[in-house]
Parts: C-alpha cells; structure tokens; sequence
C-alpha cells in the first residue's frame, strides 16, 4: 500500500488516502510497478505434477511484471535442491517458492535466503517454518482425509476392510492424510477397519509389489487408500492385475494423466487432488505480494481470477480437494 | 613418487612407459581450475563477490571431496568402494541418535561416528578378504545392508537441530582466529588438512608406497613380502572413516540427517577420483590430482549453477568431462588405451588379493 500511494501524484495521494480503507477491505493487494525475479523449485524437474504449477506459473508471472524461472533437481533429493537455492542466492533472486523434498535438511540454505532479503514461499510440502515467509497449503489435511475415505467407502460400502499403501514411513503429507482418514473414519464409518498399511516408496514397480502383498495376504479387502501418486497408480495396476476390477477400489492423490486409464476402466472410481495449475498462479500471486512486503501474516487478500485467500499464521490454504472421475477426468490435463 | 613402486613390480609384469610425464595430469588439471574459476568469475554475476564469498561456494561441494580424499586409497590398490555414500549416511544417522536419544555429547557422538565408519570399512574389507568377493560386488552388498541400517536407525523423525558449534563445521569459518581467517570456511580448512596428509601419505609414506604397489601388482606385492591383506584393510577403513566423516559434515551443513543423505555422494566422488588422474585399474595417480580434481568439479557445479544452466545441464556436462578427460587421459597411457585393452583388465584383475589366473 505504501509504494503503491508514493508512486502516485500530490493530488491522487489525497485521493488514495481517502480511498485507502476501501483497498485495505479488498485485502493484500500487489505492487506490479517493479520487475522482480522470482524461481520455482520443485522436488525435482520432469514430474508432470510440477510442470502443471509450472504452466499456471508462466500464465501468472506476464501479469505481475515478474521474471520467472522454473529450476530444480533432476531427483527429489533435499541436496540437489539445496545446490539450486545456493544458487539462486547469489543470482539475488526476489522470491524463491519450492516444494521441499524435506522440511529440516532444507532448512539452514532458505534461511540463508531469507537473511540475503529473499522472500520464501513454500508450497505443496511445506518446510521448517522458521524458513519461509509464506506456506501454500494444497487443501486442508481433515478435507483430503474425507475426500479420500468417500471416494472409497461410497463404492466398498460402510462396513469395508481397507488397507493403507502410502509412500514413506517419513513422508510428512502422507502421514498428515493417513491421519485425518482414520479421524474421518472412526468418526463417521466405525465400522470399516484398517486391516494393512503398506509402503511403495513412491516408486510405481515397488507399489505394485505392495499392491499384490494386500490384495494376496488379504483377500476381504476392498478398498485401498493410497495417497501418493505412484501409489495408486501401483494399488489400480494391482488390482487390475489380480482381475479385481470392480471388486476391490482404490482411490489416491495423483495427477489426472497418471490414472486416467484406471478412472476410465472404473478400478478407480474418484480420486482427489486440486487444481494443480490454478495452485501455480496462486504461488506466484503471493510471490508477488510477499517481494511487496504487502502481506503481513495474518491476512486476507483476492487473486483477480483464483478467488479470496486467508492467511492464518503464515499458512494460506489453496484450496478444496477436486475430485477426478470418468466424467470431468478429460477436463484436466497435468 | 611412486616411480619406486612400479619398478619393483615391473619384475613380474613387464609394462613400462605407461603413463603421462609426472605431474603433467595434475598441471593440466589445475589450469582447468584457474580457466573454470576465471571464467565464471567474469562470465557469472554472483559467482565472485568478494574472496570470502568465492571460498564459502566450497563448502557446497566439499563433503564429496572428503568422501573421494578416502576414495582414493581403496581405488589406488585397485579396489572400489560402493559403500561410501550409505556408510556416510549410517555413521551420521548413528552418532546424530547417540546425540538425540542418548544424550551423548555431539563431538563425541561424532568422533563415535567416524569410529564406526572406520568399522564398517574393516567389515567391507573381511567381506573382499575372508569372503574372496569382489570389491564391487561386496561394497554393493554392504552398501545395500548400511542403507537399509541407516533407514532403520533413522526412524520416522530423523534428528535435527544440532548445536550451533556443531553445525558451524558445516557452515562456519575460522572468524575466531582472526580477520584474515573470517574468509576460510572450516570445511575447507578441515579438507586442506586432510589433503596434505593424504599426499603425504601416498607419496612420502612406506605404506603409501606399498599401496600404489599392491594396486599396481597384487602378485608382485605379495611376492615381495607385503602383506597386502593387511594394505587392504587399512585403505577401506580409511575410506569408511573419510566417508563417515562427510555424512557428519553434511549432518552439520544441512542441520539434520537423512538415512539417503549420503546418497549423492558416491558417483561425484568417483568422478572426482578418476578425473583427478587415479586409474581405475590402481596402482597410479596422486592425491595431488584428487584434490585438484575436487576443485574443478565442485566449481564447475557451482558456477553452471549460478550461472543458470539447470541441474540435469549440469550433472550432463559433468559425465561428458569425466568421459572426455578420460579418452584424453588413455590416448597417453598405453596401459588403458582401447576398449579391448580396457575389457582385458578388467577380466584380469578382477580382485587383488587373488591370485592371477596368468
């Protein structure tokens, strides 16, 4: 508010001032007069999920006057993506916004960054939050849990065994998921049990392999939860594999491109995620506003085009969970 | 230097005139350095701000020159150790719960790090001798048990958050000796001291001397009287150790430790070994060219990186150098020249400590 008021003339500022409350009901609002140089890195380049940010990204940086750089590592190692912020340090970035492999390892180079005057805004997988100024947050963890458990259960039915195939022990979202589908559950379906948790590290030939493990060593089950994107791609090709189309669901977190197939012959019935493209936009938006130093921690502001965001205690959260199906699958293409 | 070696090996092997005049690799070597430097420097705004920035780049890369320093030894005597980057991981996954769970105090934690290191390069190197596998075939293995072991000790919530004299290794310099020594990050301090001692040990010392010879002939060694089994052991404990000893650097660099944190550093380190002019095959190069080496690259990396070619460019250009230096490097060296020449090398030297089928 304040740069946007001293660019202006004597007799605007007057009008500015007398305007200004109507601004500050509207929100944070961005100061595009400055070109500003801002990076995204993702957990490593090549992974579809990114470049759909990537893609929203591009869109929104021509309009907020912003010289925009997509660069990661070639794989989701905490390093390689430590090598990149260094880097990105001493090119004097504006705004560094990544996607952390590992919210601790990461920790000391961002806050290196933001001792330099770098803003850091985290989004998707947050890291340590001493060490950026903003999180984008996907959807909140209870809405994803019940996304999850729905697009299941309405298909297995309300008494279902289900078994779990997550990605790592460690994985921070995952566990954050796997926790808001078991409150869901106890709170509304008792009756279904958990009956395995498996692991595919996020690998798709090691989740299929976990996939086989609970359809083999569990016969009654008939759903399985798998929030990571490999691993529900593992979980369908397993049932598919094992001819239990239709007899046994799975519902995951993936990219519409990676499960389309599985959508359209019906192992997978739903499955959740968000709009990964508008999330790109959005990243950029508070990008901007955070190289403003228009956005203070608690907040609100509205993003021509995306919609009216809070920030509460630094966390902005994107959106909804957006369930894919066979009938709005072919719409989304990431 | 080991000029002394070979000819008492050239008694059973007769291979003379096989490599670059002494010091001509290192000498090229360092004008990559000076022309890598120079050129980011003028081409690469923010890859020279100022002397201390230009030394604090180091401590980005010099974790994989600890692990090659160690390297070198086992690759000297022929061998190779595929288990650096998950006995890196292991040791500092190790001392960092002694530190969290036990409360052990966080040096001494470490230097129980590099001490396990150490061990687990002995078991590498009971895995060669007792076990007669190959080194490549063995450190596979026990890469694979130290990973899984390392994944284990982790747990879901690996330590972080370490006291700021212990992360100072990682991050901090010598400010406190002086303004002059603000500029030296104590990484490479630490890889300056290690450096000189390596060389030395390579070059001046009776086991030095002994090593380049059971790298250069395994037989002619053991003929001569050296207990190479011994020589052996010695060179995978250092490497466990001097792996160990980076995982614990990189705990302090990046605050925390990853049961697959010492992943990345197995492929540079060998990159950084061979390129520093240390033969695959053993038994030639200097430390001198390693450490040289671990400069070229790690500036290299640093300067692509800031100059804004991304990560994939980089890592590309890396292998296409180590493939380029190489072909150079054999075009002088009838020991390595031609594919065939190379596959015959490797068919008859496969473990050392063995007796050759010859």
């Amino acid at each position: 508010m304040n740069r946007r008021r001293r660019s202006l003339g004597g007799a605007a500022l007057a009008l500015a001032l007398s305007v200004s409350p109507l601004f500050a009901a509207d929100g944070a609002m961005p100061d595009t007069a400055k070109r500003i140089k801002v990076a995204m890195v993702p957990k490593l380049v090549g992974l579809s999920v990114f470049k759909a940010n990537e893609q929203g990204a591009i869109a929104e940086a021509k309009d907020l006057n912003i010289d925009f750089l997509y660069t990661g590592p070639v794989t989701a190692s905490a390093q390689g993506q430590v090598d990149v912020f260094n880097s990105l340090i001493a090119r004097k970035f504006d705004v560094i916004t990544t996607t952390s492999n590992n919210p601790t390892q990461l920790a000391p180079s961002l806050e290196r960054a933001m001792k330099a005057g770098i803003k850091v805004v985290a989004y998707d997988s947050d890291v340590a939050p001493q060490a950026r100024d903003f999180f984008i947050q996907n959807t909140s963890y209870p809405a994803f849990g019940k996304a999850l458990v729905e697009s299941v259960i309405k298909y297995a039915g309300p008494d279902a065994k289900i078994a779990i195939l997550s990605s790592t022990p460690d994985a921070t979202i995952q566990n954050e998921w796997i926790g808001a589908v078991k409150s869901y559950l106890a709170a509304t379906y008792p009756k279904v049990q958990i009956v395995a948790t498996e692991y595919g590290q996020s690998s798709p030939s090691q989740s299929l392999t976990a996939g086989l493990n609970i359809l083999q060593a569990h016969p009654d089950v008939t759903g399985i939860i798998a929030p990571d994107g490999a691993a529900v791609v593992g979980a369908a090709a397993a049932i598919e594999k094992l001819g239990k189309t239709g007899k046994v669901f799975t519902t995951g977190a993936s990219n519409p491109d990676a499960v389309r197939q599985y959508v359209k012959s019906g192992v997978i019935k739903e499955t959740p995620l968000w709009d990964e493209v508008k999330e790109g936009r959005l990243v950029l938006y508070v990008a901007r506003l955070a190289a403003d130093g228009a956005l203070k921690d608690n907040d609100t502001f509205t993003a021509p085009g995306l919609g009216t965001y809070e920030v509460k205690d630094k966390v902005i959260v994107f959106s909804e969970p957006l369930v894919f199906d066979a009938s709005n699958i072919d719409q989304y293409k990431f | 230097m080991d000029m002394r070696a070979p000819a008492a090996a050239d008694a059973a092997t007769p291979r003379d005139g096989r490599r670059l005049p002494v010091g001509g690799w290192e000498l090229a070597l360092t004008a990559l350095l000076v022309a890598v430097v120079a050129g980011f420097g003028a081409a690469a705004p923010g890859f020279y701000a100022g002397p201390a920035s230009l030394l604090g780049l180091t401590e980005n890369f010099l974790p994989f020159g600890l692990v090659a320093l160690g390297l070198s030894l086992v690759i000297l005597t022929g061998g190779i150790d595929l288990s650096v980057g998950a006995v890196a991981s292991l040791s500092a996954v190790l001392a960092a719960q002694l530190w969290s769970r036990f409360g052990v105090d966080i040096w001494a934690a470490s230097a129980l790090g590099v001490a396990i290191g150490a061990l687990l390069g002995l078991l590498n190197a009971a895995v060669i001798l007792r076990l007669g596998i190959e080194p490549l075939i063995a450190t596979l293995g026990t890469s694979f048990l130290y990973g899984s072991a390392a994944v284990a000790a982790a747990g879901a919530a690996p330590p972080s958050g370490f006291p700021a004299s212990f992360t100072a290794v990682g991050t901090g310099t010598l400010g406190s000796l002086g303004p002059l020594a603000g500029l030296v990050p104590i990484q490479l301090a630490l890889f300056a001291a290690l450096a000189v001692l390596f060389s030395a040990l390579v070059a001046r010392s009776p086991f030095g001397r002994v090593l380049v010879m059971v790298g250069y002939s395994p037989d002619a060694a053991r003929y001569s009287g050296i207990r190479t089994g011994r020589v052996l052991a010695t060179a995978y404990a250092v490497s466990g150790a001097m792996a160990s000893l980076a995982g614990l650097v990189l705990a302090s660099y990046y605050d925390a430790v990853r049961p697959d944190m010492g992943d990345v550093l197995l492929l540079t380190a060998i990159t950084m070994v061979v390129l520093g002019g240390i033969s695959i095959f053993g038994g030639e190069g200097t430390v001198a060219g390693v450490v040289v080496s671990v400069l070229v690259l790690g500036f290299l990396r640093q300067g692509m990186l800031i100059a804004g070619f991304s990560d994939m460019v980089t890592t590309m250009l890396t292998g296409a150098i180590l493939l380029a230096s190489i072909a150079a490097k054999n075009l002088f060296n009838r020991r390595g020249t031609g594919l065939a020449n190379q596959i015959w090398a490797t068919i008859r030297r496969p473990e050392p400590p063995r007796a050759n089928p010859n």
